[in-house]
């Protein structure tokens, strides 16, 4: 049991997810602003509700597949969902300051 | 889950022989031309220039395009291909027709080898249609850029029946007209109906992703469908019927302005766009459409030298080539590392993916030498029209030569895109 489960979801995107790329644009999906919420029971689940850049992204096994792996790295003995959602519809205002910057809109 | 398509993409053992064999027939074509152009130049009907069309057009352009259309299906289509037995099997019946046309016409003979070649690269395209049509009767999603890919393989199935009928035709001469008004109609909707309508509709999904642009206004697609299918059906039953200028040049008109309403949409894409640093592939695909823009102009002159009866083969050859060699070729030169690379990363490094650190799709292939290739196929280009334009033989062979050296690039970058060894390394 953890005593502060927003501590560990915090982790999770401020850590884990930054790390994880998406292979065509080369930018983190936390600062693409891909990552829509992370939720952890305070046992060992996490569910990653996260969208992609288009709904037709022909690597989106593979960045689910990396969120999945890479939070069960870090955390062997939790088990990590993730949610694909298109709606809310991704937007560029979704995009950090830093993001916007490595696409070159500032 | 909707829009989730890697479920459905066909095998990679399909689609990647498609770029290979396809870039290696662009080097041929390119060799080919540079050795003949003394002769294609001065001829006003010279079989081996219609043998090394053949080749760009079908060895190359459609080649890499099948390849393409097979990894692209379960996107337009948001289902799986029909068969890939039947997709293997294309290839090959494809491949063999590719070399048996090309030489029928290489050695002119137009009565006997056309004959069995044609018919054996009918049957090719025939097998493909066939897989793509039963592929779009289980799709469970319709919308334009579908409509252009579907019908462009009926443009397709139209320019080889097409072309089959003037094979024979040489053969037991059934045709009322020249069989040159049907190669008219053979050549136009070949490179209109089948290539720019399936450039168009590839594009329209594949640009707004690249660059990640969500302009979803489809009001320039849909008027561009509708004018180019109308100027093209009107301007094929014109020749065929005994041909009016006036419609001739109203047909014309209505395709050109369909090719600017879909100009219109990809600016609108380009405007909006989020990712605004371009790559060497993205920077391909647009310089692709500003020849396109350029080749409109061209058929605007040609079209004022045809109204006043003057007949000009080398407007005919400019024309051509700056479609075949301009923009088809430009855009396939750019979407080519847009899509092999994914296809060979998926391929090696899916499984891994998380588990160790992988490289990135665009580390499979030197985007240094894509760079370099990109810059002496625009020199080649501008100095080739020049010499065509001018009918300077020199010119011409020194812009073959940067084609050739384009096209080496080219191949070195697919094979070595092609046989990537798996490099991974632990995440610490």
């Amino acid at each position: 049991m953890y005593s502060n489960p927003s501590q560990i979801e915090l982790e999770i995107l401020e850590t884990v997810l930054v790390n994880v790329y998406d292979p065509e644009i080369e930018i983190d999906i936390v600062n693409l602003g891909l990552v829509y919420d992370v939720k952890f029971d305070g046992k060992n689940q996490v569910v990653v509700t996260m969208t992609l850049s288009t709904p037709s992204c022909p690597l989106s096994d593979s960045i689910v597949q990396d969120v999945k792996e890479s939070i069960k790295r870090s955390y062997p003995d939790f088990e990590v969902a993730v949610n694909l959602v298109f709606e809310p519809q991704w937007h560029q205002g979704m995009i950090t300051p830093e993001g916007k910057e490595m696409l070159g809109m500032s | 889950m909707t829009g989730l398509q890697t479920a459905n993409a066909p095998s990679h053992k399909i689609v990647i022989p498609h770029f290979v064999v396809g870039s290696l027939a662009f080097l041929i074509s390119m060799i080919l031309l540079f050795f003949t152009a003394d002769e294609w130049m001065n001829l006003y009907f010279s079989p081996k220039l219609i043998a090394i069309v053949h080749i760009l057009v079908l060895g190359w352009a459609t080649m890499i395009a099948f390849g393409g259309l097979y990894q692209l299906i379960p996107v337009v289509y948001e289902t799986s291909l029909y068969s890939e037995r039947l997709a293997k099997l294309t290839f090959i019946v494809y491949t063999l027709s590719v070399i048996f046309l090309s030489y029928a016409f290489w050695k002119a003979s137009f009565s006997q080898l056309l004959f069995y070649a044609s018919l054996l690269m009918f049957l090719a395209l025939m097998l493909f249609i066939t897989n793509l049509i039963l592929t779009y009767r289980k799709r469970t999603k319709s919308d334009i850029s579908s409509k252009f890919i579907t019908t462009a393989l009926f443009w397709l199935a139209l320019t080889v029946i097409i072309g089959t009928l003037t094979a024979l035709n040489f053969k037991y001469q059934f045709f009322n007209h020249s069989h040159l008004q049907y190669l008219k109609i053979h050549a136009h909707i070949g490179l209109i109906g089948w290539f720019v309508m399936l450039i168009i509709g590839a594009s329209s999904i594949l640009i707004p992703m690249f660059v990640i642009s969500h302009q979803t206004n489809t009001k320039s697609l849909n008027k561009s469908y509708f004018l180019i299918n109308i100027g093209l059906i009107g301007l094929s039953i014109n020749w065929f019927l005994d041909s009016n200028k006036i419609i001739e040049l109203l047909m014309i008109l209505s395709i050109v302005l369909g090719l600017l309403n879909y100009l219109r949409y990809v600016y609108l894409v380009f405007k909006s766009r989020i990712r605004k640093i371009l790559d060497t592939a993205m920077k391909l695909t647009f310089l692709a459409l500003i020849i396109l823009s350029i080749s409109l102009l061209i058929s605007g002159v040609l079209t004022g030298f045809q109204m006043m009866n003057i007949s000009k083969m080398s407007i005919i050859i400019l024309y051509g080539s700056s479609i075949i060699i301009g923009f088809i070729s430009t855009i396939i030169l750019g979407q080519i590392y847009k899509t092999l690379p994914f296809i060979v990363w998926l391929k090696v490094y899916q499984p891994y993916v998380g588990k160790f650190k992988t490289p990135l799709p665009k580390e499979l292939y030197s985007e240094k030498w894509l760079k370099i290739q990109m810059y002496v196929y625009l020199i080649g280009l501008a100095i080739f029209i020049n010499g065509i334009a001018f009918q300077q033989l020199i010119i011409i062979k020194i812009g073959i030569s940067l084609f050739i050296i384009t096209a080496t690039i080219n191949l070195v970058n697919v094979l070595k895109i092609t046989f990537h060894k798996q490099k991974l390394t632990t995440i610490k």
